[in-house]
């Protein structure tokens, strides 16, 4: 559905974000990103959705396929009607508008009232919470209730590709868990998944393929099984496979030898 | 004290503050959906004015029939602005942005006269000039007309933020990255944001131009405007009709009384201070909104 083709993206005309990145999510696929800090996973999913232009950011080499479509030149919009929607970091919920604002405004695709109406009542669904502080201004709510939001939000636009970017920051254990099975079933509604997180255990767990991505670069990708498997991903992603001795560690720590 | 003096003094000033706000709406619209600043809007006013005239002037037909005509041109004015200018400058600070509206102001403020000439103009717009007494009461006619207008076109803006269009341009004040990522053409709604600002601006131009005719002075709008704005909150619609009604009873009850001791001049003197004392006092306003934070 979505295969991103060696693209390099620069910000600000000198700053060199991804060095060359391709990935490909299935039609109703469901993948992680996985990186550290500043591993160039946000930029990923900008070059995806088109919103490298307000951060000055510009695709200089490479292709982005959508659907069997080069949408590299596309405005962010257009690029929602064609099905991609993007939960930004960080949540970023219109604050000033209700929870039922926040939804309606999503929504300027749709000409059918009635379709709207149906759209809201399934987000509804999915977040039971939200329909009880369906009348609060969104930023009072709590952060799961913001996240939910920020997703319920993407879900009015019926997508066929919905990114999520870091999902699970900020908010407590129960909460990701929460989030992460709402992602589970959106992924078995049909909804094609590209997940991006820090948290690389939580999203090993419930993705079937998954790209490792270090300094711009894709480093590692495989499935979510082999990946779990790898000692490279467990030593630097999972914390450590075990106990260790630390009387027979040497000083020359075991390097990421991906790159070598 | 003399009570019917002073109910005169505050009627007609809360009238002339409606005309206040109906220019102040076109700074609260602007504000309401981009979050920018629209010091432009007393030059938008003078220049509705001029196009209604002109229109008027080179047909030959009355003011009353070609003002939709004006409306519908200014519309498209505001817009164009925004495509030229302000589009332009998405992503950049917003000082620049405010410096911009302003260089805007000034650059029509001499660019209309220049077209249209410096003489004073007469816009007769069917307004009777006869005194009307509602009870002891002298209110003016035009200002009546004026307060209807702006009650109309404030309650009708109230209406718009209601709706589905409305909810997607206070999304964009919000966040407009966050806007952009759910499908909202940004661009499209700042630039209806302007073409309303205009609307209201011709409006508000034609009004005051029947009153005091038209030349480049109108353009001084702007500062009672931007006071009420202020006092309002600068996204407040409720606000701007509220604060419009205080600037204005304010305005003419201070002056009626304080004048004949100073010897005049104190009215545009209260605009300046309602600016001055909100922004030490009340920053965002009446019922602006305030900044959300969670603890």
């Amino acid at each position: 559905m979505l295969s991103l083709n060696n693209v390099e993206v620069v910000y600000d005309r000198v700053f060199l974000a991804i060095k060359g990145v391709s990935l490909e999510v299935p039609e109703g696929g469901m993948v992680a990103l996985l990186g550290a800090n500043g591993a160039g996973k946000s930029t990923t999913l900008k070059t995806i959705s088109g919103l490298l232009k307000p951060e000055r950011g510009e695709v200089t080499r490479g292709e982005v396929w959508f659907k069997g479509q080069n949408i590299a030149g596309l405005p962010a919009p257009e690029r929602v009607r064609l099905g991609i929607a993007h939960v930004l970091e960080g949540r970023r919920v219109f604050e000033h508008l209700t929870p039922d604002e926040n939804l309606v405004a999503a929504t300027s695709m749709h000409r059918d009232r009635r379709r709207i109406g149906a759209l809201k009542e399934m987000v509804y669904d999915y977040f039971p919470r939200l329909k009880e502080r369906r009348s609060v201004k969104a930023g009072y709510l709590s952060g799961g209730e913001q996240q939910m939001l920020a997703i319920g939000r993407a879900l009015m636009t019926e997508p066929k590709l919905l990114m999520l970017d870091e999902p699970s920051l900020g908010l407590a254990p129960y909460l990701v868990e929460e989030i992460f099975g709402i992602i589970q079933r959106l992924h078995r509604d049909g909804v094609g998944i590209l997940l991006v997180e820090q948290n690389a255990a939580a999203a090993l767990d419930v993705v079937t393929d998954a790209y490792l991505i270090e300094n711009g670069r894709v480093v590692m990708s495989g499935k979510a099984e082999a990946l779990k498997q790898n000692p490279d991903i467990q030593e630097f992603y999972l914390g450590g496979s075990g106990k260790k001795d630390y009387h027979a560690v040497k000083h020359y720590r075991r390097r990421k030898r991906w790159l070598a | 004290m003399d009570v019917v003096y002073f109910i005169e003094l505050a009627v007609n000033g809360a009238l002339v503050g409606l005309m206040y706000a109906l220019v102040a709406l076109g700074i609260v619209l602007v504000f309401k959906s981009s979050g920018v600043a629209n010091l432009a809007q007393g030059a938008l006013a003078m220049v509705g004015a001029y196009v209604v005239w002109w229109l008027g002037s080179a047909t030959g037909a009355p003011l009353w029939a070609v003002i939709p005509l004006g409306v519908i041109a200014m519309f498209f004015f505001g817009r164009g602005l925004e495509r030229v200018a302000l589009r332009r400058m998405v992503g950049q600070p917003v000082i620049m942005i405010i410096m911009l509206t302003l260089g805007l102001e000034i650059l029509l403020r001499g660019l209309a006269p220049a077209l249209w000439g410096t003489l004073l103009k007469r816009m007769d717009i069917g307004i009777s000039q006869q005194p009307l007494f509602l009870g002891d009461i002298l209110v003016n006619r035009a200002y009546l007309v004026g307060g209807a207008v702006a009650l109309v076109l404030i309650a009708l803006s109230l209406l718009f933020f209601n709706s589905r269009q409305g909810v997607v341009l206070r999304a964009v004040s919000d966040d407009q990255i966050a806007a952009w990522a759910v499908g909202i053409r940004v661009e499209r709604a700042i630039s209806l944001s302007w073409g309303f600002a205009g609307i209201a601006a011709t409006a508000a131009g034609v009004l005051w131009g029947s009153v005091q005719g038209i030349d480049w002075t109108l353009s001084l709008l702007l500062i009672k405007a931007l006071a009420v704005a202020i006092l309002g909150g600068l996204d407040s619609i409720a606000g701007v009709l509220v604060a419009g009604i205080a600037v204005g009873v304010l305005e003419s009850v201070i002056p009626g009384y304080v004048d004949p001791l100073v010897g005049g001049g104190t009215r545009d003197v209260v605009a300046s201070a309602v600016i001055l004392l909100t922004i030490l006092v009340r920053p965002f306003g009446l019922f602006g909104r305030e900044q959300i934070e969670r603890i």
